[in-house]
């Protein structure tokens, strides 16, 4: 094995023979320690969310990740890229830019005109929405309101549990804002946005946080806003669809009615665990 | 407690349902403890091997397992260097059978070899002259390469992943897999290369010696290619298998059939290079070393049916199956074409393994017959259970078949429209729907 072991020589076969072996140990031990070091940086980053929204987003199923261009009818079928963060997205800046200039006009549901009430549900224009179930109002002191949208709380209904951050925690998009919990199910809810939280609100039954930028000003360009909100909640009904129908359930039409107040009541025998992991986008 | 470690949107039995599968294979799994006990603590002896009937039931074991686990490195090669990215609904399965059949081996090398405790030899003054040598340093290394190819998938247990250390590792060791995909094919390329080599140099043993290239026998390339067609269909086969026993849609149907695309193909090449090496070996190998070929065949069991099953009615039929598309497009017949396609090979490590050293060689030599001990056997079944049992657990707790979620709700929505009709009348309105 070594120069010094009993029988080694230095001929062409051992040296190729060790060489090769050796080659490969230093290429499997190089993979670890690199693996190693990077974790190590990204833990020391505080990347550990951004990794996880990563790893959720790739698997996600492909109709899922769809672009929010493909939603509105804008592209037939495109899967996003970017992980929902449209702030990055070339697509995004050139087909927002064509909307400004009055070129979607052609395109059906971007004419339409933005509605308060979608599918019974209420989805106020001056809100952006993330696709978390997630919505952000953005306030004259120049902080946002971050709350969960009418679908997103129909899903759990009245949960048992809210965990909200501690004031002064900073939030990055597609990263956990809030932990939901009703029975044994528990959610991860995403932020819409990078910030700072500056206390959170009790409204009734209503409640949401208060954050402010963390540089100066907040990017939105990833939210959903106006006309594409209703294809939108369209595609979310869809996929709730898809997501409650069990083994044993039977098809559904996706337009026979409007979501009740409490989702989950109204459906005890789906697996609640699994819907809202595919609703909240959480793993 | 066990709920919260099955992945989100994927329905498993319950843990006494579980239990129950499990049981049997378990009580398996510590029969052949025992029996490798017996083996390791009273010697070789337990064994119906001899210094004549060398290789038996665990070496013919070993090759077989090894060529179909194969399935993991070409699938891997297939998957992260050639980009055929359909295979990624099967890459975590076919890494974890890989790693079941590798580790499978070693154990069952270290009872063979029968001084475990001097296992290190091999490494410390390794004889680089020798096949054995390369197949046992290949192997111990792709079993290293398999164990940190399985640790991302175990790592993205649901409940794992909770431990940020441990999900950015998986994330990181992910991004580098494609390093370890191309080792494992280096290393895998050789070893399976080197155990078919191990019989193409033996001289002294006609039946099995074959003339190649340069240091190479024609066995070297065959095991190599026997080995990378199968194992697709391999891979094919415990994926229906997982179906089957689950009652789930695991993969799309386009899956299965790029599997057997890949299968077909190598396997008619290797039919085809099978078919000329044994022409070679009749006409011009065998008779040099003065015997014919036909003697081989004389002696029963093994006639020439051998021959023909192993060449022809589980090689080029299957090959043929797996390459016209009407037959692909039928599962039954999918099935069974990747079936046919492993038996073939190990039905070939068979021959290889058992026949050589059965057939007599010199004039004074009788024809020698073997039959495993129940101790072997006991051993060879503990290795059939750890696979099931690994799989199993694995099944059940990590993401085997990433599309799993996705393709049960196709599969849902395909067969319940079809049995309504597509009429709309026949649909019911969600409970989570109320009319407006």
């Amino acid at each position: 094995m070594f120069p010094w072991n009993y029988g080694f020589h230095w001929t062409a076969a051992t040296v190729i023979f060790l060489g090769a072996f050796y080659a490969v140990l230093a290429a499997v031990a190089a993979t670890l320690l690199a693996a190693a070091l990077r974790s190590r940086r990204d833990v020391r980053a505080h990347a550990v969310e951004e990794i996880r929204w990563q790893s959720d987003f790739d698997s996600l199923p492909a109709r899922d990740r769809l672009c929010r261009h493909a939603i509105t009818g804008e592209l037939a079928g495109r899967e996003c890229p970017n992980g929902f963060d449209c702030r990055t997205c070339e697509t995004h800046t050139r087909l927002a830019t064509a909307a400004v200039l009055a070129a979607t006009r052609s395109i059906p549901a971007m004419r339409e005109k933005p509605e308060v009430e979608i599918y019974g549900m209420n989805y106020p224009v001056d809100r952006l929405y993330h696709r978390g179930h997630t919505w952000v109002h953005p306030a004259s002191d120049g902080t946002l309101t971050v709350g969960i949208d009418d679908l997103g709380r129909r899903l759990l209904g009245g949960a048992d549990a809210i965990d909200f951050p501690q004031r002064g925690a900073r939030l990055r998009a597609n990263g956990p804002v809030f932990t939901l919990r009703r029975g044994s199910v528990r959610v991860r809810v995403l932020s819409p946005v990078d910030g700072e939280v500056v206390g959170a609100h009790f409204s009734g039954p209503a409640w949401f946080l208060k954050v402010k930028p963390l540089n100066g000003g907040f990017d939105l360009r990833h939210l959903l806003s106006g006309p594409e909100i209703k294809p939108w909640v369209a595609h979310e009904i869809e996929r709730l669809q898809l997501a409650l129908a069990g083994d044993a359930a039977l098809p559904t039409l996706a337009d026979g009615g409007i979501p009740v107040d409490d989702i989950a009541a109204a459906c005890p025998g789906a697996d609640w665990d699994a819907v809202c992991g595919v609703m909240f986008l959480d793993g | 407690m066990d709920k919260d470690l099955i992945a989100r949107g994927v329905k498993r039995c319950s843990p006494r349902q579980f239990g129950m599968w499990l049981a049997p294979w378990v009580a398996l799994f510590v029969f052949g403890l025992y029996s490798a006990g017996l083996c390791l603590a009273k010697g070789l002896n337990q064994t119906n091997m001899d210094n004549r009937f060398v290789f038996g039931l665990w070496i013919f074991l070993d090759l077989a397992i090894i060529a179909l686990g194969a399935g993991a490195f070409f699938t891997a090669f297939l998957l992260y260097v050639l980009k055929v990215e359909e295979l990624r609904a099967v890459i975590n399965s076919a890494v974890v059978i890989g790693f079941v059949c590798y580790s499978g081996a070693v154990a069952v090398l270290l009872v063979d070899v029968g001084q475990p405790l001097r296992s290190w030899f091999t490494f410390w003054y390794p004889n680089v002259h020798s096949m054995l040598t390369e197949v046992t340093f290949c192997i111990s290394c792709y079993l290293l390469v398999l164990a940190i190819e399985y640790l991302p998938i175990v790592l993205r247990n649901r409940r794992l992943r909770d431990v940020p250390g441990f999900l950015v590792f998986e994330h990181e060791l992910h991004k580098l897999v494609y390093v370890l995909a191309g080792v494992g094919t280096f290393l895998s390329f050789f070893h399976q290369g080197s155990l078919g080599g191990l019989y193409g140099v033996l001289r002294g043993r006609p039946f099995a010696f074959r003339e190649g290239l340069a240091l190479w026998p024609s066995t070297f390339f065959l095991f190599i290619l026997s080995a990378a067609a199968v194992g697709p269909s391999f891979i094919l086969l415990t994926t229906w298998l997982a179906e089957k026993i689950s009652g789930k849609r695991l993969v799309r149907r386009r899956v299965f059939d790029v599997l057997a695309r890949i299968s077909g193909l190598l396997l008619a090449v290797y039919v085809a290079a099978k078919a000329l090496d044994t022409l070679v070996w009749i006409n011009r190998t065998s008779p040099e070393a003065g015997f014919p070929a036909a003697q081989y065949y004389s002696w029963r069991p093994f006639g020439t049916w051998i021959l023909f099953a192993e060449i022809v009615l589980f090689g080029l039929v299957p090959a043929v199956m797996l390459l016209v598309p009407r037959v692909r497009a039928r599962t039954g017949w999918l099935v069974a074409a990747a079936a046919m396609a492993c038996f073939g090979v190990v039905l070939n490590r068979f021959v290889m393994t058992i026949q050589t050293l059965a057939v007599p060689t010199l004039s004074f030599d009788p024809f020698l017959s073997y039959y495993p001990s129940w101790q072997e056997v006991g051993t060879f079944l503990a290795v059939i259970a750890f696979g099931v049992l690994v799989y199993s657990i694995s099944f059940r707790y990590l993401r085997l078949f990433p599309e799993e979620r996705e393709v049960r709700q196709i599969s849902f929505f395909t067969t319940e429209t079809r049995r309504h009709g597509e009429n709309p009348k026949n649909f019911s309105v969600s409970p989570c729907l109320r009319g407006e």
